[in-house]
């Protein structure tokens, strides 16, 4: 019979007992990955942003900037292009159906941002050509079914045209996917050009401005440079890299990790105690059977090692359902929360971590049991009832 | 002997013995508190949020945004708009006979957060001479009033306390233009404390607004003049307006973030309460199989398996409630008061306070208590079955 043959055997001893706590280690891991997942969501939105910078007007980021600086900015040395955006706040049908809108200049744009999204040739040439079109992250049109050359009309919350119309009547061009899984794709962009010459007010303003540079080598010296350029201007400006700048948007959510770092440490804590206390009680009955295995010239190591691979065996079978399960239901999320958090996934990186949590778990909660099998003297074994 | 008696017997050797497997107890009892903390924590968040959104609204307070957006930060008003809702039916009048409204301009700032260092958009709002005659409970709590045709900020204590910076005398500068902090307010802990407040005619002309205004509040001459002066706004074609109460408008701005924070809550906690479950089973059928014995013995003096089941459920509960109670206590020590600020449909830091009530705290001990039922009633089951025989071979 092999070690984990008796392993095993073990651990099948009392079916209900090791089910139940294969349940709440499984439980434990599920609430690990998603939350793990929502909080790397949140980060990701910071991190998919490569090395662009941020222009915002320094009062906030919601107050405007004048269109002028976009040129003014495309002159420094080291600027590779410049997009400017233009919140919209577009929502489509129903006010609750919000989606992500920006009004962009179509090529600085496509330029800018092409390393994180994958824009069909035909429906670019379109975007560029035909002012009334858009591009349609692939989330936005699959929930609403949209297909290229549909027409949308679609609302802001914000903005009316001159002839007091609510509606904008697009067109898709394209329809983009995200190159990441973990990116938002609940989006529309629309022509800056259609949209400032149409709307009622603000006409000539942009919401603020990304930039890539042709070495991140420039990237600190132009954050200086642009802000003391319009430094006493009407509109000063703050220049940051959009990574900075989007960790501080998360940040103003709250305290995101904290809150997931309690919720799931206490879950941890609640399994630490359920299984090592269990795992406890099952070395304890076995106490005589210990000691038969000893007499039969089993070394105190080997018993160690099968108890700890018991322990092991129940936090590994438990959390990778767990993390299975986990892996299932953000998939299933995705769509539900896209507006809030982007892609929910569980990475390699949460993959990783769950794997070391499992050896964790199994170690600590099998590490006491293991110790005082070893050390258990054969005649004080056997003489146990 | 009567059942009674038998059961009451049974009920008190169990729950003395529960000393005797100590850890497994203590697991158990830990394990539902800890579920019980979660739960409270996000049912106080939601509700301290939902406290300080709905706390400010009044029934007899007209709000005007145009139609469709959502926000007051989203909205906008002409001249002319504002003009005719001053001449709406239900407006009070003061005594020079003009309307009791307040035009308001909102626009976002930044701040900076004590306990993260970073920025986060706060509100800055202009108001007329009777904005703020129109909010409840206002009190000046230092410093004074903004003096009209000044750039000086009244400042949220909320907001003072979350946010650096803000203290009264000191020099705030937002882009170009410098203001000076000359008084904190409160409004008993309401969404307005997360705010800057300033003379509406300063930030038109500082912030390069011209004439523009964004929201008007009207004070109406009860509750259902809100709904006069929206069918007054419907028939003119010259104004595409939402009117609603502001009590309706800030329990619309609050349901959003309330509802996340609760449906994150409650799945959470149930998840967690499945593990609870499956460690109170486990404590439970060792604690019958270890009284295996004793169990066949009282069956064979004459108890039935009623006491036994009955013995074995309540020593269940009185674990579950142990762990409640701990985790109800523990929670409110915790979480009761705490300050935090999230950003709220405005698209602005809300300031609030986590808020656990005694309702919220009878959640957390049911749910507690459904642990401990579902966790005893196997083994309870078990122990009432035990065949006397078999039982008392039992080492």
């Amino acid at each position: 019979m092999s070690d984990f043959k008796l392993v095993w055997k073990n651990l099948m001893r009392r079916k209900l007992r090791t089910f139940l706590m294969l349940f709440a280690i499984l439980i434990a891991f599920m609430i690990f990955g998603v939350l793990a997942a929502l909080e790397q969501a949140f980060d990701s939105n910071a991190s998919s942003s490569g090395d662009r910078l941020m222009i915002v007007n320094k009062i906030n980021f919601t107050q405007p900037l004048p269109i002028s600086y976009v040129q003014r900015v495309r002159a420094l040395e080291g600027v590779k292009q410049v997009a400017h955006m233009n919140w919209f706040g577009g929502y489509y049908q129903e006010p609750r159906n919000q989606i992500t809108t920006f009004a962009v200049d179509p090529g600085s744009y496509i330029d800018v941002y092409q390393s994180e999204f994958e824009v069909p040739d035909a429906g670019r040439r379109v975007f560029l050509s035909e002012k009334t079109s858009v591009i349609v992250g692939k989330t936005a049109a699959d929930k609403w079914g949209w297909k290229v050359g549909d027409h949308i009309p679609l609302n802001s919350n914000i903005f009316s045209q001159k002839n007091g119309a609510r509606v904008w009547d697009v067109t898709v061009a394209a329809i983009v996917t995200p190159k990441k899984e973990t990116a938002d794709a609940n989006f529309i962009a629309l022509r800056y050009d259609y949209f400032d010459e149409t709307r009622s007010f603000g006409k000539d303003q942009i919401g603020w401005m990304a930039l890539t540079t042709t070495s991140a080598a420039y990237n600190d010296r132009l954050v200086k440079q642009i802000d003391e350029m319009f430094a006493n201007s009407p509109y000063e400006t703050s220049t940051d890299t959009e990574k900075a700048f989007s960790k501080a948007f998360v940040a103003q959510l709250g305290n995101i990790a904290l809150m997931v770092g309690l919720v799931v440490g206490a879950a941890f804590i609640t399994i630490l105690m359920i299984v090592g206390n269990t795992m406890a009680m099952a070395v304890r009955e076995r106490t005589r059977e210990i000691g038969v295995l000893k007499t039969l010239g089993f070394p105190g190591p080997r018993i160690l090692k099968m108890v700890l691979g018991e322990s092991l065996l129940l936090a590994v079978l438990g959390g990778v359902t767990g993390m299975l399960i986990a892996a299932a239901a953000t998939t299933a999320l995705r769509g539900a929360v896209g507006n809030f958090v982007g892609g929910l996934a569980i990475t390699p990186v949460i993959m990783v971590m769950g794997a070391v949590m499992m050896l964790l778990l199994g170690l600590i909660t099998g590490l006491m049991p293991a110790m005082s099998a070893m050390r258990l003297p054969i005649v004080q074994a056997l003489g146990r009832s | 002997m009567s059942l009674a008696s038998q059961v009451s017997a049974v009920v008190s050797m169990n729950v003395k013995s529960i000393g005797q497997r100590f850890w497994p107890s203590v697991s158990t009892a830990l394990a539902v508190a800890l579920v019980v903390v979660v739960l409270l924590s996000f049912l106080a968040m939601a509700n301290g949020f939902q406290k300080t959104m709905r706390g400010a609204g009044r029934d007899d307070i007209a709000i005007v945004l145009r139609a469709g957006s959502q926000a007051e930060l989203n909205s906008g008003l002409t001249r002319d708009q504002v003009r005719l809702i001053g001449e709406g039916p239900g407006v009070v009048r003061d005594a020079n006979g003009d309307a009791v409204i307040s035009s308001e301009l909102y626009l976002i700032v930044d701040g900076v957060k004590r306990d993260t260092g970073t920025k986060a958009n706060l509100p800055l709002r202009g108001i007329g001479a009777a904005g703020a005659g129109l909010r409840d409970g206002l009190k000046i709590v230092e410093g004074r009033m903004f003096a009209s045709g000044a750039n000086e900020l009244l400042v949220g204590r909320a907001l003072q306390r979350e946010f650096r910076g803000f203290d009264v005398g000191s020099t705030v500068r937002f882009g170009k233009t410098q203001w000076t902090v000359v008084g904190a307010f409160e409004t008993g802990g309401t969404v307005f404390e997360s705010e800057f407040w300033a003379d509406l005619p300063v930030v038109q002309s500082l912030f390069n607004r011209g004439a523009a205004v964004q929201t008007v509040r009207a004070k109406m001459t009860s509750p259902e003049a809100v709904a006069q002066l929206k069918a007054y706004s419907d028939n003119d074609p010259r104004l595409k307006l939402d009117v609603v109460s502001e009590n309706a408008y800030f329990a619309d701005q609050a349901s959003g973030t309330t509802n996340l924070i609760a449906k994150l809550g409650w799945p959470l906690a149930i998840a967690m309460a499945f593990g609870a479950i499956a460690g109170a089973l486990n404590t439970m059928y060792s604690s019958v199989a270890s009284r295996t014995r004793e169990i066949a013995t009282l069956r064979a003096i004459g108890y039935g398996g009623f006491p036994a089941f009955v013995g074995t459920l309540v020593e269940s509960l009185v674990l579950a409630a142990i762990g409640g109670v701990i985790g109800a206590a523990a929670a409110f020590l915790f979480f009761d008061g705490l300050s935090a600020a999230t950003l709220g449909a405005s698209f602005t830091q809300v300031v609030f306070q986590f808020a656990l009530t005694p309702a919220l705290m009878l959640n957390g001990l049911i749910l507690g208590m459904v642990i401990g039922l579902i966790g005893g009633l196997l083994p309870a089951m078990r122990a009432a079955r035990i065949p006397i025989v078999a039982g008392l071979a039992e080492r």
